[in-house]
C-alpha cells in the first residue's frame, strides 16, 4: 500500500500538518499558517514511562522512573555525566532492553494509520554514510519507503529545509561538523516522525554553530509538532529550547521544571538566566551533597 | 603529462645506464645482456608466438587461481566477520595454515597432481586466500558500529545493512587484500612454473637457462616486473573508483 505521506507533491518535512488530510487537493506549502497551528495534535508521540529500570552488570543506572511526556512537548533532560540521561532516551527508542517497568508510545490515531516510522534519533555524532553522497545519506531515513525517485525527492525537500540544498551532490568528507550535522538532521525528519530524540546533537559543534542549529530544530519543530526529547549537558541550551526540563539524577527523576518563557525566546533573557541559574545550582547542589 | 611520466624516469635511468655499461664493456654480457639484446630476443619470442602462448598459459593459470582463492577467501571473511558461530568453527583452523609457509607444500603438491595445472591452481589459490581472507574480515570488524546502530534503527533489513553499510565499510580493507594477493598470485605461480611445468613464463624462463640465453631469461624477469605493475595499476584504478567518498583515495 502506498501511503498517503509518500504522494510527490507532499516533500516530507511538510506533511505534519497533512496528518488528517487525505485528500490530495489540498495545497500544501503555506509555512506561516503552520507554525500558527496549535502544534502536536496533528502528529506527536506521547510517551509515559513507568517504574522504568535498567541494569548493566547489576549496576543499576536507571532505578525505579515514572514520566509523562504529553504529544508535541519539547522536552529536555540534563543532569550530571553518568546520570543515565543518555540510557533513558535509548530505552525510549528501544535501543536498550529495559530491565524491567514499562514504556508506552502512544501515536494519534492518524499516525498510526499511515504507519510511518514513529521515531527517529539523532546522535552526537552525525553517522553519516562517507561512501553515500549528501542526498542519499538523508534518503537512508526513508529506508523502505516509496520508490527511488520519491525517496530522493523527499530527501532533496529536507536538505532546502535545513538549508544544504546546494550540497545534495557532495560526500559527507567535504562538509564542515555543522553542515553534517544539519545533513544527520534533515535524514531523522525526512520520514516525519511523531518522536525525535535528540543525544546530545550539538555537543560537538563551536558556539556559534550550536545556536544556529537551535534555532534551526526550534523553528522545524514549530512547523512539525513532534515530541522532542533533547539529552543535553548544557542547561543553557536546554534553557533556550524546551518546553520543560527535567534534571535526572542516580537514575530518577530529581526536578521537573516547566519553561513558561513564550517563543521566540531571547538569549540573554532575565527569565531563562533565573532558570538557568536554579537548575544549575540544582546540579551543584548534588554533586556537593 | 609531467606528472604521469615521472614515475617512469627511474626504471628508463637506470635501463640507459645499464645498456651503456654493456656496451662500455664494464659488464660482460654473458652473464648481463644488453636491454636491447633482451628487447631483440622479446621480439624474437614474439614473432615466433612462443611468448604470447607462454604468457597466456601463464595468465590463465594466475587468474583462475586467484579467482579460486580470492572467491573462497573473500566468502570466508564475510562469512567470518558476519556470524561469530562461522568465525568460532574456521578462524583457529584458517590461521593454523596460514602459518605454513604455502611454497613448502610444492613437494606435496607435486606428489598429489604431478606438474599438471592443478598443481599450480592449487599453489595459487591458497596463497591468495589468506591476504583477501584476513582483509575481509578486518575490514568487516572494523566497520564503525555507530553506522552499523544507525543503519538498524533506520529500519535497515540485515540485507540492506550488509549492502549499504558493512560493504562499502570494508571496502578499502579488501582491497589492501586485493593488492597483496595479486603479488602473491604472481610470486607462486612463476615459482611453481619454474620448479615444475611444461609450459608458462617460468618455464619459458627455465628452459633458456639451460641453453644459456641470458637474454631471454631477464626478458622473462622484465615481463614479471611489467605484470604486476600492471596488476598493481589496475588495482588503483578500480580503488579510485569504488572510493572515490574516501579522501584518502580522491586523487588526480
Amino acid at each position: 500500500m502506498l501511503l498517503d505521506a509518500l504522494r510527490p507533491d507532499l516533500p516530507g518535512l511538510d506533511r505534519a500538518r497533512h496528518a488528517d488530510a487525505d485528500s490530495k487537493s489540498e495545497p500544501v506549502r503555506d509555512r506561516a499558517g503552520a507554525a500558527t497551528r496549535p502544534k502536536g495534535a496533528a502528529r506527536g508521540i506521547a510517551v509515559t514511562v513507568r517504574d522504568l529500570r535498567k541494569d548493566f552488570d547489576g549496576h543499576s543506572v536507571i532505578d525505579g522512573l515514572d514520566l509523562h511526556i504529553p504529544a508535541g512537548q519539547f522536552t529536555a533532560v540534563v543532569g550530571r555525566s553518568g546520570c543515565g540521561k543518555s540510557t533513558l532516551l535509548r530505552l525510549i527508542l528501544g535501543l536498550e532492553t529495559p530491565s524491567g517497568g514499562r514504556i508506552g508510545l502512544e501515536a494519534p490515531e492518524a499516525a498510526s494509520r499511515r504507519n510511518a516510522p514513529s521515531k527517529r534519533i539523532m546522535f552526537q555524532d552525525p553517522r553519516l554514510l562517507p561512501w553515500a553522497r549528501v542526498v542519499d545519506n538523508v534518503a537512508v531515513g526513508l529506508t523502505g519507503l516509496g520508490s527511488r525517485a520519491e525517496r530522493r525527492d523527499r530527501a532533496l525537500a529536507a536538505l532546502a529545509e535545513v538549508g544544504l540544498a546546494d550540497k545534495a551532490g557532495q560526500w559527507p568528507a567535504t562538509l564542515s561538523g555543522g553542515q553534517r550535522q544539519r545533513v544527520a538532521l534533515a535524514r531523522a525528519l525526512v520520514s516525519g516522525p511523531g518522536l525525535l530524540a535528540l543525544d546530545e546533537p550539538l555537543g560537538a559543534l563551536d558556539a556559534l554553530t550550536r545556536i544556529g542549529m537551535q534555532g534551526l530544530i526550534e523553528r522545524i519543530w514549530q512547523q512539525q509538532g513532534f515530541t522532542a526529547l533533547l539529552v543535553t549537558h548544557d542547561v543553557a541550551e536546554a534553557v533556550a529550547l524546551a518546553d520543560r526540563i527535567l534534571v535526572v539524577d542516580h537514575g530518577r527523576v530529581a526536578l521537573d521544571v516547566r519553561v513558561d518563557v513564550p517563543r521566540p525566546r531571547r538569549r540573554g533573557d532575565p527569565d531563562l538566566a533565573a532558570l538557568e541559574g536554579r537548575i544549575l545550582e540544582h546540579l551543584l547542589g548534588e554533586q556537593t551533597a | 603529462m609531467n606528472r604521469r611520466l615521472t614515475p617512469w624516469l627511474l626504471p628508463v635511468a637506470l635501463l640507459a645506464g645499464w645498456q651503456a655499461a654493456v656496451t662500455a664493456g664494464l659488464v660482460s654480457n654473458r652473464f648481463m645482456p644488453a636491454p636491447l639484446d633482451v628487447a631483440r630476443a622479446g621480439l624474437a619470442a614474439a614473432s615466433t608466438g612462443e611468448l604470447w602462448t607462454n604468457l597466456g598459459v601463464s595468465a590463465l593459470r594466475a587468474l583462475a587461481g586467484f579467482a579460486i582463492g580470492g572467491g573462497i577467501g573473500f566468502t570466508l571473511g564475510l562469512a567470518n566477520g558476519l556470524s561469530r558461530i562461522s568465525e568460532r568453527l574456521t578462524d583457529t583452523s584458517v590461521q593454523m595454515i596460514r602459518n605454513i609457509p604455502h611454497l613448502s607444500l610444492i613437494p606435496l603438491v607435486i606428489l598429489w597432481f604431478g606438474i599438471g595445472e592443478e598443481a599450480k591452481l592449487f599453489l595459487v589459490a591458497l596463497g591468495v586466500f589468506f591476504p583477501i581472507y584476513a582483509n575481509t574480515l578486518h575490514g568487516i570488524r572494523s566497520v564503525d558500529p555507530g553506522l552499523v546502530e544507525m543503519g538498524r534503527v533506520y529500519g535497515m533489513s540485515r540485507f540492506e545493512l550488509f549492502r549499504r553499510v558493512v560493504l562499502p565499510g570494508a571496502l578499502p580493507s579488501i582491497f589492501v587484500g586485493l593488492r597483496y594477493g595479486l603479488g602473491i598470485m604472481w610470486l607462486t605461480l612463476i615459482v611453481a612454473e619454474t620448479i615444475s611445468a611444461s609450459s608458462g613464463l617460468g618455464y619459458m624462463a627455465m628452459q633458456a637457462r639451460e641453453f644459456m640465453l641470458v637474454d631471454v631469461v631477464v626478458l622473462a624477469i622484465l615481463i614479471y616486473a611489467l605484470l604486476g605493475k600492471l596488476a598493481d595499476a589496475l588495482t588503483r584504478q578500480l580503488e579510485r573508483v569504488t572510493l572515490s567518498w574516501n579522501p584518502a583515495y580522491r586523487t588526480a
